[in-house]
């Protein structure tokens, strides 16, 4: 495999992210909606229950948004593909001296790190809201969240690939937004989960979104306490990564050539 | 008037062609009551949360659903079926005007399982004259809302770019309305200095249309019918759907 087609790759799809200027003020619209009015506002109405479980909603909101924004992010590689194969790039992209495999790695490389650039300069706001309380543990945090970005934007290509439909991809996305991140501690903490109903506990327990989470807060320190050891987190996120990204190569592989997108 | 009813016709059609996109809208409403509610029912104990949600969730359902026409003609406007349409028999305004309340009627369509579903986890039914009420509401707010995307879809020439600016718009109106949490809440942003904002929330048609459902099944003294309520989200509704017939007979001649 070829280290140079492979940054070729990546470095594409980073050029093109960063063309769609309109997306990127748009998605920091929705982030700064998302903290300035629902943080805010919620913060207010659940001030009780958060003082219960030693936090500030306020802080943990922030820090489960910013997950959000990462997955949604990184999912976004997929409208790409459709994109592309709508306007027939795909076919172009298939006639390039890279080998499928270095094309597939490289776009999920690629759309992992976009998403991580993209969300650089809403982290450094997010770090100065809730400080970092140990640098060590925050380097743990960064390095566990790229293996989630790469690993989501490994589902994405998957999903993309063995759907062939921009309308089923979309209709896909909404509903594992649905129950992904309401089904994760990104928005609420797991001791209210586990009021609500245990078994969305249990879910919560292995979605990444909440390793992503927790260990986003462990390492800016707005939770002291992880439900789990961080090397469960960091696994637990590996083992995402290398599954997606895996499933990824062999999908885009095998579906890549014979049309039928829709 | 039946060239606008063939138009109707044509997206009711269409509607259930994308039975998978209802199917996925329902999960995704769904788990907004039955998980996140729930949750929050759990954090706070300033209002019983899942009973409040639950008429909030009836308008969630109907924007999500009017708002399903922008998307499709964002898709006929790349893939240039939009030829097609403008070389049927009939005028620019009939066409628009059809698509517009074609987009709100689909909306009531979706919705009104949702609606049933709030009647009885609430344990509560309207009287006749207040259902009337209720569904007129609903009415004028889809309508309005399938104005809104419409307006945005023909204006924007790539799917993300429509993905993106429905996701602006969304979390805009609804983050800004008494959807999620009761308006008294809201209050809290003028103390941030975001004072517009809670003045925009007061006058969202989302805010009121969730208000009056509100005001006709929790026995709560916050909620209170005013017929300010029909008023504002009947200026919405005339607003985006002349604005959405302008933009789609005129911009869409450009593509």
């Amino acid at each position: 495999m070829g280290l140079k087609k492979l940054w070729l790759v990546i470095e594409r799809d980073l050029r093109m992210f960063f063309q769609y200027k309109f997306l990127l003020i748009m998605r920091g619209i929705w982030f700064v909606a998302q903290v300035a009015l629902f943080g805010l506002i919620v913060n207010k109405m659940v001030q009780a229950a958060a003082a219960e479980a030693g936090i500030s909603y306020f802080q943990f909101y922030v820090a489960g948004v910013t997950i959000i924004t990462l997955y949604s992010t990184a999912m976004f590689i997929g409208y790409d593909i459709f994109e592309e194969a709508e306007h027939g790039v795909f076919e172009y992209l298939l006639t390039l001296p890279v080998s499928r495999r270095e094309l597939v790695l490289g776009r999920s490389i690629g759309g992992g790190l976009r998403s991580f650039i993209y969300v650089g300069p809403l982290l450094a706001v997010v770090l100065f809201i809730l400080g970092v309380s140990n640098p060590f543990y925050l380097l743990v945090a960064l390095a566990a969240m790229f293996l989630f970005a790469f690993g989501v934007s490994g589902m994405s290509i998957t999903l993309a690939v063995a759907m062939k439909s921009g309308d089923k991809y979309d209709i896909l996305i909404g509903v594992l937004d649905a129950l992904i991140v309401r089904l994760s501690t990104t928005m609420y903490p797991t001791l209210y989960l586990q009021r609500a109903m245990p078994a969305y506990a249990t879910v919560a327990e292995f979605n990444p979104l909440t390793y992503a989470a927790d260990l986003f807060r462990w390492g800016t320190g707005v939770e002291g306490a992880l439900q789990f050891s961080p090397l469960v987190g960091v696994f637990g996120l590996f083992i995402f990564f290398f599954a997606f990204t895996l499933v990824g190569v062999v999908f885009y592989e095998r579906r890549l050539e014979g049309g039928n997108w829709e | 008037m039946k060239a606008i009813l063939h138009v109707i016709e044509y997206d009711f059609r269409n509607f259930f062609r994308y039975r998978w996109f209802v199917i996925g809208l329902i999960a995704m409403n769904l788990a907004d009551l039955f998980i996140s509610a729930i949750v929050f029912t759990t954090m706070t104990s300033i209002v019983d949360y899942f009973q409040f949600f639950a008429p909030g969730l009836v308008v969630l359902g109907l924007f999500a659903s009017a708002f399903m026409i922008g998307r499709e003609i964002n898709m006929e406007i790349r893939r240039e079926i939009h030829h097609y349409m403008l070389s049927l028999p009939m005028t620019r305004t009939e066409l628009a005007v059809g698509r517009v309340l074609a987009g709100g009627l689909r909306g009531m369509l979706y919705m009104t399982p949702l609606l049933i579903t709030t009647f009885i986890v609430l344990h509560r039914f309207p009287t006749l004259p207040q259902l009337l009420l209720i569904l007129l509401t609903l009415l004028l707010l889809a309508i309005g809302i399938s104005g809104v995307s419409i307006s945005i879809a023909v204006s924007t020439t790539s799917f993300e770019k429509f993905v993106t600016a429905r996701g602006v718009v969304y979390y805009m109106l609804f983050f800004c309305s008494s959807v999620f949490y009761p308006i008294s809440i809201i209050q809290v942003l003028a103390t941030k200095g975001l004072g517009p904002l809670v003045t925009f929330a007061q006058v969202n048609p989302l805010t009121n249309g969730s208000d009056l459902i509100r005001s006709f099944l929790l026995d709560s003294p916050d909620y209170v019918f005013s017929p300010l309520m029909l008023l504002n989200v009947a200026v919405f509704c005339g607003i985006f759907a002349f604005f959405a017939t302008f933009a789609y007979s005129k911009i869409l001649q450009r593509h």
